[in-house]
């Protein structure tokens, strides 16, 4: 089991690597972050010049991806422009932890960046993983002990409609619906949009308030696709032999569900959540537009069309190795939960 | 080892034990019409072809792009059924075109798809060694960027370098080459490994075996022999991302990174629609809807070819 | 690993992800909680009970705390001025900064930190206009009561134009030949050649020395000096409090300002990712002032009792006709030019999409008094466009509803960048030509690639469009720009130039060279009608609308006055009534 560990891990690194430049390839021709700089004026030629060169970004592509992987700090740079080098750099490059400063935000770290956004998308998303969950498994182990019933048919329709349904529609429906027209005919409607009201603070009860309407339309479209998983799951280990072993014994009905059926069943739902978690995430770029959320989704979208390259960067490599982590713990949690798995 | 191969929904077709040999597009059919749901979908989906394609006999071109300011953002009446936008052009006529545009892409985003997937998983699981490793981990990597992220850093990369193009005399904006290309070469790698997969497995096969002893070239033993025997997951799998590439053209449109005007698609027809949830609710209800329905009807359809063609396979 | 095991894992990495999470809302972190989890904290939150600030009434005053909430479509980049161009943090600087001059409604300078704005009567200015002589107050502070002296100027210049800041703009201060302070309230400036749009420009801003100086002698850079996103020594009527990322700022009242102090206790910046959060929270009264008010959001606004204001600031919005070598032939004729002038129905455009607030720009400095008097707007008389495409010889002949001559179709390419109002010029402009024959096909660029230089590949200057469609004013207030200078197009060897319509029009090169020199107010008026004549006979730059900007301000706000070149002048005079 450790050395299938260590090997996931080392087999990850040249994955990492070509992620890395795959991504810095695309980044360094998604735009010129220079010509933004002179806000509604147009940047000034020797404004340009000077700062393309105090930037970096007048290095060759492959020079600039050596800067980002290993830094600078190795090597003397030109800062005023008469062709010889002055100062030795300061960039430290991602292998020791610096994902370098975002050309927008200069003075910022694009660590520091990302780290002040994540939280807010983890406490939209957290919540919404475990809503799904929950009430993934409740509906989805009813329709499986009423297979074929109303609620049954009901729930496999609404799974496909929540697998179809392109979650700015919900946004906007559930916007339309329990914000504008909920306020239009007087009854108590709910923010949609931002994370609180300036006027009272960041309160707790502020923030779950504004966390409702985001919640609801994530959870719409995953919690009908869940409960199918379930369902199946459910439907397929309560025809095993065990089971049918079980009942013969005459064990208790809620015995036999609970310990026996929902046990088993649920083991491939956790490593479906170890999977999904990553891409959670990035269905925030959409909902945290929506609905005025300050996460990390924002952030990219921000930075990406103002071409910051760094930043852009740094959430994409994140986001990457947040992906192969899970993928590594869902193995584990899967080869662990199920004895029939050896590594 | 993945979560794919996990048995989530057991659809073990119970037909042709007794029955009297039937032969195969036979039973993929009555398979799919034990489908109800797939079935109405076809229905539905002929619907809204007939809705986009023929309603271009109706409505031309002109009439979607027609604009009349002093007419803007006017409610459904009898005259514009569906309201009109933000300039006064009628919406119902921008979403007959718009959704032209929306299928198109779904279409051929999906054979850019097919080819390049079929294509790397094929001499992935045929030739093996290094280059199965190398192609393998390419596509490992691209599975590992969260979809919508890599699609909008290649919608910002290649956005403006493409020129826009006239077919069949009407011009498309490039920006419409621009997301074929991103969401057919983003989406590939599922079905690359489905491909790699299947070869893997019959490349062994005893009448592969006899046809390389006969001297049969790789290319064909590829393509003529093992190929045909891997059309279900294809096609089932080929199916269902039309559906995917429809929403993914939405999102990054909606974003307003992806098909610009004046070329409408029902995901730029929403791209402003922020601004109007209140007072223009029609601006993107419609569209919205069509996308959902589009999208719904084609996966109904892939869950029932699956059912029928592929009936080993499993739901995701 | 056994089950159980794993199971603490997963509920482990559960828990840290929500402790994480948690750390957001509840200002105080747990002292029980591991330090390394809860480090990316932001320092500044804990010094200030926030949450209770902005609710609770200060004990010392009587009455509710009185908090102006802006909304902000965009946030912040940095605030320091050296490192910013965004218009959102710029304007920022006369709420929490001072400049040494701003300007008022009328655009007129306004003397802040100097006691005079500097003149030839009162030999602020040289005769030859190289030398501008400023004047402190000598009781000016900065908001930790040390006093603002000639030595912060001095430093001010010199961070600019160190090479190693990685400044924004170093401009006008790269002009700059010589400064010295003579005493602790005079600073003098010797500009390489005359140097008449220093108003605009120059001293917009200053840095604390004090502040400051140490954090440059140490690191050799201020690029990532704390002052930059967190200015909490800063001279203007309010001073930074806090900056939370993605969310707010707050800035509130300076108890040391030197002048009359602010009435308002707090400005508390919230932003919000597009114009229908903002328009939210204005109608609902969550926000007090916001900006760039959609057209569309104007009737509702004003319909909730919000008031909107239009204020020039200068930036026309216009037609930027291509004359490189790639470009369409027509438009080397001035006929066809004016055709399209008069096709193009620029008047419905202002009334119908931007609800009648402007009219059609006629001459690039519109609402300044560069703007010439004697000229009013092309009509819209598509008869008349016509009659000089015949003249021109451009006519319809295969009959496919586009004129052609020689061979060649008038099939021109329009591209500008993907904004709403803009997409929605391109498709009526499209319609109206289509009226008089002219085919337009339309692009649209995100702004970045839009924007870029010859050098970057940029669509106007390299020849890819035969017009291009934005707003840009160089040095508002000021009219100075060296954007049709025959020495600005650019080519392979000189990408960077900024005559993207590559126009070398001899006359108009020498009336803009003579502007820049002429410190006579108004002999340099009379200079700038020629030119803006020039252009307008010519076609060379069409104007499609006076771009305004627009405010929504509530009605608990009193006393707000916004200019166009400086908005928040009056800030330390506005009220809240409840």
């Amino acid at each position: 089991m450790t050395r299938y560990i260590i090997r996931r891990i080392l087999q990850s690194i040249p994955l990492l690597f070509i992620i890395s430049l795959i991504l810095f390839l695309l980044l360094n021709n998604i735009g010129d972050p220079l010509t933004m700089m002179g806000g509604r004026n147009p940047t000034r030629p020797d404004d340009r010049a000077r700062l393309a060169r105090q930037l970096g970004l007048d290095k060759p592509v492959t020079t600039q991806y050596l800067y980002w992987l290993i830094g600078n700090d190795w090597t003397m740079i030109d800062v005023d422009g008469d062709g010889i080098p002055d100062i030795p750099g300061e960039r430290l490059g991602v292998l020791r932890g610096d994902f370098g400063t975002s050309i927008v935000t200069r003075g910022k770290p694009v660590s520091e960046i990302i780290w002040d956004r994540i939280p807010n998308t983890l406490l939209l998303m957290v919540p919404a993983q475990i809503f799904i969950l929950l009430f993934g498994v409740i509906v989805g182990v009813y329709s499986a002990l009423r297979q074929y019933s109303w609620v049954d048919n009901a729930v496999t329709t609404l799974s496909f409609v929540g697998f179809s349904m392109p979650i700015f529609l919900i946004a906007l429906l559930s916007i339309y619906f329990f914000s504008v027209l909920f306020q239009r005919w007087g009854l108590p409607n709910l923010p949609a949009n931002g994370m609180f009201d300036p006027r009272v603070g960041k309160t707790a009860g502020q923030v779950a308030k504004h966390m409702i309407l985001p919640l609801f339309s994530i959870a719409f479209i995953d919690i009908a696709r869940y409960s199918r998983y379930v369902r199946s799951a459910m439907l397929e280990v309560m025809s095993q032999d065990y089971i049918r072993t079980a009942k013969a014994k005459g064990l208790k009905r809620y015995y036999i569900i609970f310990i026996h059926a929902m046990r088993n069943a649920l083991l491939p739902i956790v490593t479906l959540v170890g999977l999904d978690l990553p891409f959670l995430l990035a269905g925030a770029v959409v909902t945290e537009r929506i609905f005025a959320w300050p996460g990390m989704g924002r952030l990219f979208l921000d930075h990406l069309q103002r071409a910051d390259g760094p930043v852009v960067m740094g959430i994409v490599m994140i986001l990457a190795v947040f992906v192969i982590f899970s993928q590594i713990l869902t193995d584990i949690a899967y080869a662990a939960l199920d004895p029939r798995i050896r590594y | 080892m993945s979560v794919l191969d996990t048995p989530v929904d057991a659809k073990i077709p119970d037909i042709g034990l007794e029955s009297p040999p039937l032969s195969l597009s036979e039973m993929a059919w009555r398979r799919f019409r034990r489908h109800k749901l797939a079935i109405a979908s076809s229905f539905l989906l002929l619907f809204l072809i007939l809705f986009t394609f023929g309603g271009a006999l109706i409505y031309s071109e002109a009439d979607a792009n027609f604009n009349d300011t002093t007419k803007r953002l006017q409610a459904p009446t009898a005259e514009h059924p569906f309201g009109t936008d933000t300039i006064g052009r009628d919406i119902l006529a921008r979403t007959i075109y718009g959704g032209q545009i929306s299928i198109l892409i779904g279409l051929t985003a999906v054979i850019v798809q097919v080819v390049v997937g079929v294509i790397i998983g094929a001499i992935s699981g045929y030739y093996g060694g290094w280059l199965d490793s190398l192609l393998m981990r390419i596509t490992e990597a691209i599975l590992t960027i969260p979809t919508l992220f890599l699609l909008l850093v290649m919608a910002k990369f290649f956005s403006g370098k493409v020129p826009d193009l006239n077919f069949f005399g009407r011009t498309f904006s490039g920006s419409v080459v621009v997301i074929i290309l991103i969401i057919g070469l983003t989406s590939w790698p599922r079905l690359a490994r489905i491909v790699r997969a299947e070869f893997l497995a019959l490349k062994e096969n005893d009448f592969i075996l006899a046809a390389r002893a006969t001297g049969t070239s790789n290319t064909q033993i590829m393509f003529k022999h093992i190929l045909p025997n891997t059309v279900a997951p294809i096609v089932v799998t080929a199916t269902l991302s039309v559906a995917g590439a429809i929403i993914f053209e939405a999102y990054i449109s909606f974003l307003g990174m992806g098909v610009q005007p004046p070329t409408a698609t029902w995901g730029n027809m929403i791209t402003g629609a922020t601004t109007y949830i209140e007072y223009a609710p029609w601006l993107w209800f419609f569209p919205g809807v069509l996308i959902l329905l589009t999208v719904l009807s084609i996966n109904f359809v892939g869950d029932g070819l699956r059912d029928a063609l592929d009936p080993r396979s499993r739901p995701e | 690993m056994s089950k159980r095991n794993l199971f603490l894992l997963l509920a482990m990495i559960l828990i840290f992800s929500l402790i994480l999470a948690a750390c957001q809302t509840a200002p105080p972190p747990d002292p029980d909680t591991p330090g390394d989890v809860v480090a990316p904290q932001e320092p500044v939150v804990d010094d200030d009970p926030v949450d209770d600030v902005v609710i609770e009434p200060e004990p010392e005053t009587p009455g509710a705390r009185k908090v102006a909430t802006f909304i902000w479509t965009q946030e912040f980049d940095n605030l320091n001025p050296l490192y910013t161009n965004m218009w959102f943090s710029s304007i920022t600087q006369q709420i929490w900064n001072a400049s040494a001059w701003n300007f008022d409604i009328d655009n007129n300078p306004n003397p802040v930190l100097v006691t005079e704005i500097p003149s030839l009567e009162n030999g602020g200015i040289s005769e030859d206009g190289r030398t501008i002589t400023i004047t402190l107050r000598d009781d000016i502070v900065w908001s930790d009561n040390s006093p603002i002296t000639s030595a912060d100027f001095v430093f001010t210049y010199e961070m600019v134009t160190s090479p190693s800041n990685i400044v924004t703009t170093s401009y006008p201060y790269s002009l700059i030949e010589d400064i010295s302070a003579p005493d602790a309230q005079t600073v003098v400036t010797v500009f390489e050649e005359p140097f008449v749009p220093w108003a605009a420009s120059l001293w917009q801003f200053v840095l604390p020395e004090h502040v400051l100086r140490p954090v440059f002698d140490a690191d050799g850079s201020i690029d990532t000096a704390d002052w930059n996103l967190a200015p909490t020594v800063s001279a203007g009527p309010f001073v930074f409090a806090e900056w939370e990322s993605g969310s707010y700022t707050r800035f509130v009242r300076n108890e040391n300002f030197y002048d009359e102090p602010a009435k308002i206790d707090e400005v508390f910046f919230r932003f919000v990712p597009d114009d229908a959060s903002q328009v939210a929270a204005l109608r609902t009264g969550d926000g007090d002032l916001g900006t760039f008010i959609s057209t569309a959001d104007i009737p509702t606004l004003e319909a909730a009792g919000v008031e909107v204001f239009a204020v020039v600031s200068g930036y026309d919005e216009g037609w930027f006709l291509y004359f490189g070598e790639e470009a369409h032939p027509a438009l080397a004729d001035v006929r066809v030019r004016q055709a399209i002038a008069l096709c193009f129905d620029r008047q419905s455009i202002n009334r119908d999409l931007l609800l009648g607030l402007t009219e059609p720009a006629v001459t690039f400095w519109d609402n300044t008094p560069y703007a010439n008097p004697n000229l009013s707007a092309w009509p819209y008389d598509p008869a008349a466009g016509m009659a000089l495409l015949d003249e021109a010889g451009w006519v319809d002949e295969d009959g496919n509803g586009i004129r052609e001559k020689d061979g060649i179709e008038l099939t021109l390419i329009h591209g500008t960048t993907a904004r709403e109002i803009r997409q929605d010029t391109q498709a009526v402009a499209q319609q109206n030509l289509a009226e008089c024959g002219i085919r337009l096909d339309t692009l649209s660029y995100a702004p970045d690639i839009y924007f870029q230089s010859y050098g970057g590949g940029g669509p106007l200057p390299t020849g890819e469009l035969d017009i291009g469609q934005f707003s840009s004013t160089e040095a508002f207030p000021d009219p100075d720009t060296s954007r049709w200078l025959c020495s600005e197009i650019p080519s392979d060897e000189y990408p960077d130039g900024i005559n993207d319509q590559k126009i070398c029009d001899e006359e108009l090169d020498a009336l803009f060279r003579l502007q820049s020199t002429q410190i006579d107010f108004e002999e340099r008026q009379q200079t700038l009608w020629q030119i803006g004549e020039i252009m307008y006979e010519n076609v060379y730059w069409l104007g499609v609308w006076q771009d305004l900007d627009t405010w929504a301000v509530s009605s608990r706000l009193s006393n707000v006055n916004i200019s166009g070149a400086s908005p928040f002048y009056s800030i330390a005079e506005w009220d809240i009534i409840e």
